[in-house]
């Protein structure tokens, strides 16, 4: 898994690429942690390079969750679609995670 | 011994219930039948629409929308009517009858919004009179006259009541497909029968003031169908009528004695119910029996229409929920056949399709338009005006009807992909129902006990089709395996598998996406801690109706909780990913079942295809 990252103002965009397991989930996690860690507590998570998410993935996003409320930050998911949406519904996700149609709304949101 | 007493007391008391208790008591059930929310917890109201189930709107909306539906369900009285003429009932009796067919359809109405025990979805579902019934009821109206029609719809009514809970495991026999083409030739078979009034050999001869009428009337309403916008679009039914009455008042088809037998009636009267006796015929089991089914697999189709309209995360089918519908609907046909009404009755699909263009799904609506239906059946002068409708207009009606229930009928029969087999099933049952149809003396060929039950076309079509369903079934399921290592676990290996069996299957791809996030997540859930050594075994077996996944591992078995853990337990707990897997895994399969033999588990998946 590749995780790709952007600055817009004061919020940072992260974009993870291909799987989010429990191989890949770990490293996920920990990234989310270093970028708390140096500051940025504005983290959009735009997920529409994923093709897949296990339980594992979804316990490191409630972590992150979490660590970015005690820090008074907000963290803002976007760009979930086809498979990774189902997976999102079948554990309604949605009523745990902020989530957003679009990134420009999900960056505003998390402002 | 306390509890004893307690019981003792309890039961001692209830002769002398006290007035606050009785209302008490009849508050709760109100609120379990009523007020109670029926859509589950994790649903999410579409955007498209306003009202879901459980919204309560104004009494404005609930009022102009349960009106809108109830002249929509109007057209379907011509079902009851032409069954009455079958049987040159006389006016009074017919106008009589209609009434009391209305207080049905507010009966079958409440029964199917309130949840009454096991009865009732609670969705915005009004009753109407259905074609589903009509081609039987014609026949059995011609052999026994209105007693055996009433009688074979009491035992097509408790025929739906029972497959109601088998709905799911009847699909193997009764695939979607072969409903399609019960309802296809349902259709076909309500428009000739209507024609054959007409046209038949002993049918009085159309003249050209009833070709000028029946003109009119479908005209007006396909017309309207095709090229209006809002309400004179969702009426066009309704509409038509009242335009084919007019110019058959015009052209002189609505003669004095008629119109005399309408101004005679009362504007209140109180309808006369169960005056009629019962009887019974084994010969018409079969038609009522297949009419039932086809009557029970609509009224899930609309359940489902329902479900998927009121919940953006709708997934799949709620069964216990469509059980309920599909059992309020057989109910509604008994007490229908008690009551004393020409015809069963069944959900109303095109109140679906208007709940969702408009938006308002409330089930208050449907409370409004039983409501309605309940007042029209104390109104006798209005049911004399549609006991006295012309030959004309009730067959230009019935065109109209029968048209969007023989193309509903080919829609589901293309949904599936039409393989070999597929092909043969459909073709040759339309073909073996036309037959009938075309050569009636067809049956004659036939051994006479076989030709008393099977010679009518909607028996014949679908005896051939279930029979020639069942014998390509062979050769039908097919398996496939792949095993992993315990050392050499790759994610992706599993996915390759299950897709490239999927594509040479046939399987749909949200079906096979849905089998590879079960394994993969599985494995993922089981690694650490429940297997430790050994071979996995993934089988995979698919029979076109459903695709399962057995996986056998040597070691211990997982949780499958049917709730969500908690956000605690999955984020703080080391044992969250795999507790929230279980879950999502339970949620992901329409069946799942684990077992240990010989210190191996198996986890059995299916999926429904």
């Amino acid at each position: 898994m590749d995780v790709i990252e952007q600055l817009a103002g004061s919020v940072t965009i992260v974009e993870p690429r291909g799987r989010i397991d429990s191989a890949t989930a770990k490293e996920f996690g920990d990234r989310l942690s270093e970028l708390l860690n140096s500051g940025r507590h504005q983290l959009v998570i735009d997920l529409h390079s994923i093709t897949y998410i296990s339980s594992a993935g979804f316990r490191q996003l409630l972590i992150a969750k979490r660590s970015i409320q005690d820090k008074n930050g907000k963290l803002v998911l976007c760009g979930i679609s086809g498979e990774v949406k189902r997976l999102f519904d079948i554990g309604a996700f949605d009523e745990l995670l902020p989530i957003y149609p679009t990134r420009e709304a999900s960056i505003a949101n998390a402002q | 011994m306390s509890a004893a007493l307690n019981g003792k007391v309890s039961a001692g008391s209830a002769e002398e219930l006290q007035p606050h208790q009785a209302s008490s008591a009849i508050r709760g059930f109100l609120r379990r039948a009523y007020s109670a929310p029926i859509l589950p917890a994790t649903a999410r109201k579409p955007s498209s629409l306003i009202y879901d189930a459980d919204d309560r709107p104004g009494i404005v909306i609930a009022l102009s929308n349960g009106i809108q539906h109830v002249g929509l369900i109007s057209i379907n009285l011509v079902y009851p009517l032409l069954i009455c003429r079958a049987v040159d009932a006389p006016i009074p009796m017919v106008a009589n009858l209609l009434s009391v067919g209305m207080i049905v359809l507010s009966i079958g109405t409440l029964i199917q919004v309130l949840r009454l025990g096991p009865v009732g979805s609670g969705y915005m579902l009004p009753s109407t009179f259905t074609a589903s019934y009509f081609a039987p009821g014609l026949l059995a109206a011609r052999i026994g006259g209105l007693p055996l029609v009433f009688g074979m719809t009491i035992f097509a009514g408790a025929i739906e009541a029972l497959v109601a809970p088998m709905l799911n495991r009847l699909r193997t026999f009764l695939p979607v497909e072969v409903s399609g083409l019960v309802i296809f030739m349902l259709g076909v078979a309500a428009g000739l029968a209507g024609l054959r009034t007409v046209f038949g050999p002993t049918a009085t001869p159309v003249n050209s003031a009833e070709w000028l009428v029946a003109a009119m009337t479908l005209g007006s309403m396909v017309a309207l169908n095709i090229w209006a916008k809002g309400l004179a679009r969702m009426l066009c039914a309704l509409i038509g009528l009242t335009i084919g009455y007019a110019v058959a008042l015009t052209a002189g088809l609505l003669n004095p004695a008629l119109w005399s037998l309408v101004a005679q009636a009362a504007w209140l009267g109180i309808p006369q119910f169960g005056h009629f006796a019962l009887s019974f015929n084994a010969t018409l089991m079969a038609p009522f029996a297949i009419a039932s089914l086809a009557a029970a697999m609509k009224a899930a189709g609309t359940l489902t229409i329902c479900e998927k309209m009121n919940d953006s995360t709708w997934v799949r089918p709620d069964m216990r929920s469509i059980t309920r519908g599909v059992l309020s609907d057989g109910l509604a046909t008994i007490i229908a056949g008690i009551a004393g009404t020409p015809g069963g009755v069944n959900t109303s699909t095109p109140s679906a399709a208007l709940a969702s263009a408009t938006g308002v799904a409330s089930r208050n609506i449907a409370l409004v338009a039983a409501a309605i239906f309940f007042l029209l059946g104390f109104c006798p002068k209005l049911t004399a005006v549609l006991a006295i409708m012309p030959r004309a207009v009730v067959v230009a009606a019935l065109m109209y009807a029968v048209t969007f229930i023989m193309i509903n009928g080919l829609q589901i029969m293309m949904s599936r992909m039409l393989d070999a087999r597929r092909t043969f099933v459909l073709g040759l049952g339309i073909l073996g129902g036309l037959t009938v149809e075309v050569f009636p003396a067809s049956v004659n060929l036939m051994p006479s006990e076989i030709a008393a039950v099977a010679g009518s076309s909607l028996v014949a079509s679908t005896a051939i089709a279930l029979v020639l369903n069942l014998i390509f079934r062979i050769g039908v399921r097919k398996t496939a395996t792949l095993g992993v290592e315990r050392e050499q676990i790759d994610p992706q290996k599993i996915e390759t598998f299950l897709f490239e069996q999927g594509k040479a299957w046939g399987a749909r791809q949200d079906v096979t996406n849905r089998a590879s996030f079960g394994v993969i997540q599985l494995v993922e859930a089981i690694a650490e801690t429940y297997w430790k050594t050994g071979k996995m075994v993934v089988q995979a077996s698919f029979d076109e109706y459903r695709m399962e996944i057995a996986v056998t591992y040597p070691g211990e078995r997982l949780d499958l909780p049917e709730k969500r853990p908690s956000i605690e337990q999955i984020r703080d707990s080391e044992d969250g990913a795999r507790l929230l897997g279980g879950f999502m895994l339970r949620r992901n399969a329409d069946h799942i079942r684990s077992g240990i033999q010989d210190g191996k588990c198996t986890v059995h998946f299916l999926y429904d295809h």
